[in-house]
Parts: C-alpha cells; sequence; structure tokens
C-alpha cells in the first residue's frame, strides 16, 4: 500500500493551531491532505472520549494541537 | 495518558499526537501535519473490528470513576499532600497512576468479555491472552466491586456473569 493516505481527526484550537491551519493555507504552504479538521474553542475542551469515538469510527488517527 | 493506555491496548501510541501550535506558527502547523501523518502512515490502516474489544475497554477505562478522580487530583496530591498528611512526587504519584491504568483496563477488558459470553477463566484467556492467575485475580477484584457475580460450576469450571 504505496500510495495509503490515512484519514486523521484533528482537533485543533480555535485561537492557535486553527489560525496556524489557516495561515498556512493562505500562505500556500503544501500539506498532506489526510487530516479531517475539528474547530474547538480550546484544546482542553477535547476529552479522551472524543479520541476513542473518531477511532471507532474508523479513522486511522488522532491529533490534538493547541 | 490516553497514549499510555494506547500502548497497552496495543493500538499504538504512534496513532495520537499532540502539539502546540501557534497562531503564527504555519510552517510549524505544516511540520506537525507531515509527521502526525508519517507516523500514522507507518502504523498502517486501523480497523476498529479487530480493536471492538480494546476499544470498549479503554472507553470504560477513561471514563471510569477512579482514573477521573486520580487525574483531578495529582496536582493537588503532589503539591499539599493526601488526606493523610503524606507528600507525593509527581514521579511516584505517576507510577502509582500508571499501574492503575493498566490495572483497570484489564479489568475492563475482563468485564467486557465476560459481557459477550466468556463466561470462564480459560475462555476470558483465550480471548483476550491475559495471564491465567492475573484473570482469576482481577475477576475477584470485580467481584468486590459487583461488577461481575460468580453463579457455580458447570464441568467442575467456575462460570462468571455481569452484574
Amino acid at each position: 500500500m504505496a500510495d495509503f493516505e490515512p484519514k486523521i481527526v484533528a482537533f485543533l484550537c480555535n485561537w492557535c493551531a486553527y489560525a496556524g491551519a489557516d495561515l498556512a493555507g493562505v500562505s500556500r504552504l503544501q500539506y498532506p491532505p489526510s487530516i479531517r479538521t475539528v474547530r474547538v474553542m480550546c484544546s482542553g475542551r477535547v476529552d479522551p472520549m472524543f479520541v476513542l469515538e473518531a477511532f471507532k469510527d474508523g479513522s486511522d488517527g488522532v491529533l490534538v494541537a493547541g | 495518558m490516553t497514549q499510555k493506555l494506547f500502548d497497552i491496548a496495543g493500538i499504538g501510541k504512534e496513532r495520537l499526537h499532540l502539539a502546540w501550535v501557534s497562531s503564527a506558527e504555519a510552517q510549524r502547523f505544516v511540520e506537525v501535519v507531515i509527521n502526525a501523518t508519517e507516523s500514522v502512515k507507518a502504523k498502517g490502516k486501523f480497523d476498529p473490528k479487530t480493536f471492538e474489544y480494546e476499544l470498549a475497554a479503554a472507553e470504560m477505562t477513561l471514563s471510569g470513576e477512579t482514573l477521573r478522580w486520580m487525574v483531578g487530583k495529582e496536582v493537588k496530591i503532589t503539591t499539599k499532600g493526601d488526606v493523610y498528611g503524606r507528600n507525593w512526587d509527581v514521579e511516584s504519584f505517576e507510577t502509582i497512576l500508571d499501574a492503575v491504568l493498566e490495572r483497570e483496563y484489564q479489568k475492563n477488558l475482563i468485564y467486557k468479555a465476560v459481557k459477550e459470553g466468556h463466561t470462564s477463566v480459560r475462555d476470558i484467556h483465550h480471548k483476550i491472552g491475559l495471564d491465567l492467575k492475573r484473570i482469576s485475580y482481577l475477576l475477584a477484584d470485580l467481584e468486590k466491586t459487583n461488577k461481575v457475580e460468580f453463579t457455580g460450576m458447570k464441568d467442575r469450571i467456575p462460570v462468571f456473569a455481569v452484574l
């Protein structure tokens, strides 16, 4: 599986990483299309349950960025 | 802690990433995403069906009272001491936390196995691969907390059921 593209659920903090991701888009930086973004108001809002739920629903990985 | 649990459960902590990115660091964000993608790619596809038991046990463990209390009390206990006036350093507290995490996880794994109809110790062992002695020991613990009950013998094999 050379062209396997993992599905990663990314929990991004509205004020930090989400803005960072936005800036990455605006400045046309290239990054893998593997992440599915979930915007949260703070990365402290992310409960371990959310992570498990993501895995249960078939994601390959989870990224929490704040 | 969830990463540690994923390692115990055999899911692999490489699947869970935690990173701090400020809003001005687009380049850093790109690096983080590339890193996460690479390490998840190295682990390959994740099939929730093969990890059904592990995920269920992990969920019970992380939502369970024991660990929530321990994590919530960590700062208080390591800075002000516990109710008996003993002082704990962070390291020894975390050692205990890790042990509790593993124990709770194994207990929940057994609970799940019994619930799904694996009622004898040997049957549970075949399903979840845990050591026979450890299973008996933890079953006794589950009995004490009224999670599991001993329902009798069947062909000289003790049979358990969930409550």
